[in-house]
């Protein structure tokens, strides 16, 4: 059954029952999120906050969230953590063989066709809204892609718990053929309005500008707040409060042995 | 958030069965913390001054504190609408309390009298989660922490609201709680001097804070002493 | 039978024993006779008033459970000397745009203007029982009016009783005035939420206006600069919101008393190069 790949499901008509009869199932990490993206004139601008939740409370506070799609294509992820890590990291891996069966640079229209596939597939039970954005031959493109497996190409949009916020900010600042700096500024600026307004996305600003010359992922690009108050009276531990019981020491010189050299190619 | 509300009033629509409509509970959760710190001679309040609803912030500047006096009062998470009643009740009974007995209400009897209050609507409830805090006649802290239905409890301190998962803990392990089964019977007052529980009530909201989606903003602290109220304000994240 | 207790306040409506002095006759002692002319006989006998409960078979009333013309998002700033009001003038049924002229704000009286979102026959009914309240402090001559801070805290009051008795008033309602040369601006949610800020949205403004207004809002705004604000953020709306028309109103409050303009459509842009030609970038898929 496992070498004939995709989901797995053994257990579905198991956990049907059981929850019938009042089981629990597991819960998920999701990204209550701001995503958006925005064309100008010679390129595309995407964004992410950089929260991401579990109910009410913080997972991670500083998670990534524009993920790789090609050297080209960059996709920001809302919805279920993981269905928008994979679902991405799935259409990467397949647009990279195609790359080397082609050897031509993939082209977005390509990727939202792999992902709105995939995702029309499984009906909405993938739940990964996104943002995909990239530069092919043909120019900058920019696409909203819904967890049923629809897709809207539009010159600005958002996605997320954040949309609304972000989408007022676009709304009101979005004009034709901006420069570079003025669309990092707006997206920036729709980021944080999700990030100050909405509660399921937070932290800091990632950007990701993709132009025919190449990509300049910002991670971090904006670090909004630190933390407001530095405690007077913090908790020290003086030298010597935890006993030690025994003591060994190693000498790793002669467990390991260093070679000089080259290192091994990573990248293509 | 809206599973854990207790009540839902749901309208079928005319026809189809599966057709969405409008619904409305009357319970919503806005979201804030409060803590209070008893001590020998005084009592830290503190409330985060973010209303929420859904993901959505309504404001950031609400207070969550009822002052009486000097000596007593209240704080509450939870409900907003439910909150401002409960205060409005509160605070005409102590009115009346006081042209009766022509002196403020004790911390005690507050502490009674909230109680009464809250389960006076035993099977239609105030959504809120209260703390009672202030002097008592020797002029030491007191904080009462109450249920939503009126059950309560003399503690020598105390969190509720959203953030309390969070924020209890560090309480419990910072101010020692004496166990009610240790025999004999412990003293619960928080030993710290004032400055350093103002100084860790900051540190447990800024935590609180960074985790804790619905708080956030402002907190806004009290410290009652003999001399009187003190108030102080501490300026949290805003996202 | 002995008549049942009733309120004196028509807000909580037949049954509902409120505090006898929520409403205080102007005799201190004389009760006061019942509110609803009328409804009431000349003769001065009880008025024959349905018992809505007896008609619905001992079950639960269920009119008014569910909104049927609604109005969306109410808008609300405060600036230098006074405060903005807007909101657009769509009755909706439904998603149909059924009443394209309903005026969403009222004035109160001069130191007050209400705007509300939700079921408009409802905000019909608060606007009759505010009307009731200045009618009171017109009679008395006496030149006192209610703040809008009482305003505000009477709604509030009005709507929480009405979601206690499990029978709301399906609105939230902004209440924007000016008193003691201080601009106030209260909003009430359909259960009793209530807050106070500078700047505020009901429903769909709350995601898309909120933002705007809490980066560009300043206390100390001139009149043209929270006119502007209040254009964008009114745009912004239309361009979201399914539910509204350009079709607007602006109340403005100030030491100088109430105005609420004539409608007025705003300027739309909708001419974006990738609006015009959709498919431009979807060549090759479907």
């Amino acid at each position: 059954m496992a070498d004939q790949g995709g989901f797995s499901f053994d257990l579905c008509k198991r956990n049907e029952f059981m929850e019938a009869r009042g089981m629990k199932g597991p819960g998920f990490t999701k990204t209550g999120t701001t995503i958006a993206g925005v064309i100008f004139k010679d390129g595309v601008v995407l964004g992410a906050d950089t929260r991401s939740t579990a109910g009410t409370t913080v997972a991670d506070k500083n998670c990534e969230k524009i993920h790789y799609i090609a050297p080209n294509i960059y996709c920001c992820g809302a919805g279920t953590a993981a269905d928008t890590e994979n679902v991405t990291g799935m259409v990467a891996s397949q647009l990279e063989l195609h790359r080397y069966a082609t050897g031509t640079q993939s082209r977005v229209i390509t990727s939202m066709t792999l992902l709105k596939s995939h995702l029309f597939k499984y009906q909405g039970h993938v739940s990964a809204a996104l943002v995909l954005g990239g530069v092919d031959f043909r120019g900058p493109h920019l696409f909203t892609v819904y967890p049923h497996g629809s897709t809207d190409s539009l010159p600005f949009c958002t996605m997320g718990s954040g949309s609304l916020n972000a989408m007022a900010v676009f709304e009101s600042g979005y004009k034709d053929d901006m420069t570079k700096e003025e669309a990092m500024d707006l997206v920036a600026r729709a980021i944080r309005s999700g990030i100050f307004n909405d509660l399921g996305s937070g932290s800091n600003v990632d950007l990701c500008v993709i132009t025919k010359e190449g990509v300049d992922y910002k991670r971090n690009h904006e670090f909004l707040q630190g933390k407001p108050y530095e405690r007077q009276f913090p908790q020290k531990f003086a030298t010597g409060s935890v006993p030690v019981v025994r003591e060994r020491v190693f000498d790793v010189r002669r467990a390991v042995t260093v070679v000089e050299g080259e290192p091994m190619e990573m990248e293509g | 958030m809206a599973a854990s509300l207790p009540m839902r009033a749901t309208v079928p629509a005319a026809g189809s069965g599966v057709k969405q409509h409008a619904s409305w509970s009357p319970y919503d959760d806005n979201g804030g913390t409060v803590v209070a710190v008893a001590g020998d001679d005084y009592c830290v309040v503190a409330a985060s001054t973010r209303m929420s609803t859904g993901y959505s912030i309504l404001t950031r500047n609400k207070s969550k504190i009822l002052t009486f006096n000097p000596k007593c009062l209240i704080a509450s998470a939870g409900m907003q609408a439910d909150m401002e009643t409960l205060h409005k009740v509160l605070h005409s009974r102590h009115v009346t309390y006081q042209f009766n007995h022509r002196r403020p209400m004790g911390c005690q009897a507050m502490a009674q009298l909230l109680s009464n209050t809250l389960y006076h609507k035993r099977f239609f409830p105030y959504y809120t989660f209260n703390l009672c805090a202030g002097l008592d006649e020797q002029g030491r802290g007191a904080v009462y922490t109450y249920d939503a239905i009126g059950s309560y409890e003399r503690v020598g301190y105390g969190c509720q609201g959203s953030g309390k998962e969070l924020i209890q803990p560090v309480l419990d392990n910072q101010l020692k709680a004496a166990s009610p089964l240790v025999l004999p019977a412990q003293q619960w007052l928080s030993s710290l001097p004032l400055e350093q529980a103002v100084d860790l009530v900051k540190g447990a909201f800024v935590s609180a804070g960074e985790r804790d989606i619905y708080t956030g903003d402002d907190v806004e602290i009290l410290i009652l002493t003999k001399d009187g109220i003190r108030t102080d304000k501490l300026e949290l994240k805003r996202d | 039978m002995l008549p049942r207790p009733q309120s004196h306040s028509a807000a909580l409506g037949p049954g509902c024993t409120g505090p006898s002095l929520a409403n205080p006759t102007p005799l201190g002692l004389e009760p006061r006779p019942v509110r609803h002319a009328s409804q009431a006989p000349a003769c001065g006998a009880e008025a024959f008033v349905v018992d809505p409960v007896a008609l619905a078979n001992g079950q639960p009333r269920k009119h008014t459970q569910y909104p049927y013309v609604t109005g969306t998002s109410v808008l609300g700033i405060t600036y230098k000397d006074g405060v903005l009001l807007a909101s657009d003038t769509l009755g909706a049924y439904g998603s149909t745009k059924r009443y394209k002229a309903f005026e969403r704000l009222r004035k109160v009286n001069d130191a007050c203007v209400v705007g509300a979102s939700g079921e408009l026959s409802d905000f019909q009914f608060i606007m009759r029982l505010l009307e009731e309240l200045s009618d009171d402090d017109f009679c008395m001559d006496d030149g006192h009016r209610l703040k809008p801070a009482e305003v505000h805290s009477y709604l509030t009051r009005v709507l929480y009783n009405r979601r206690n008795k499990m029978d709301p008033l399906w609105n939230s309602i902004v209440v924007g005035g000016f008193y003691a040369g201080k601009p106030f601006l209260g909003t009430v949610g359909m259960i009793g939420t209530s807050y106070t800020d500078a700047h505020l949205a009901t429903g769909f403004g709350n995601h898309l206006a909120r933002p705007l207004m809490r980066e560009k809002h300043r206390p100390d705004m001139s009149e043209e600069e929270a006119t502007a604000l209040m254009h964008e953020c009114l745009k912004v709306c239309y361009y979201r919101d399914k539910n509204s028309i350009n079709r607007f109103q602006l109340a403005k409050v100030t030491a100088d008393g109430v105005s609420v303009s004539e409608p007025f459509a705003l300027e739309t842009k909708w001419g974006y190069k990738l609006f015009q030609d959709p498919a431009a970038n979807a060549v090759g898929t479907w």
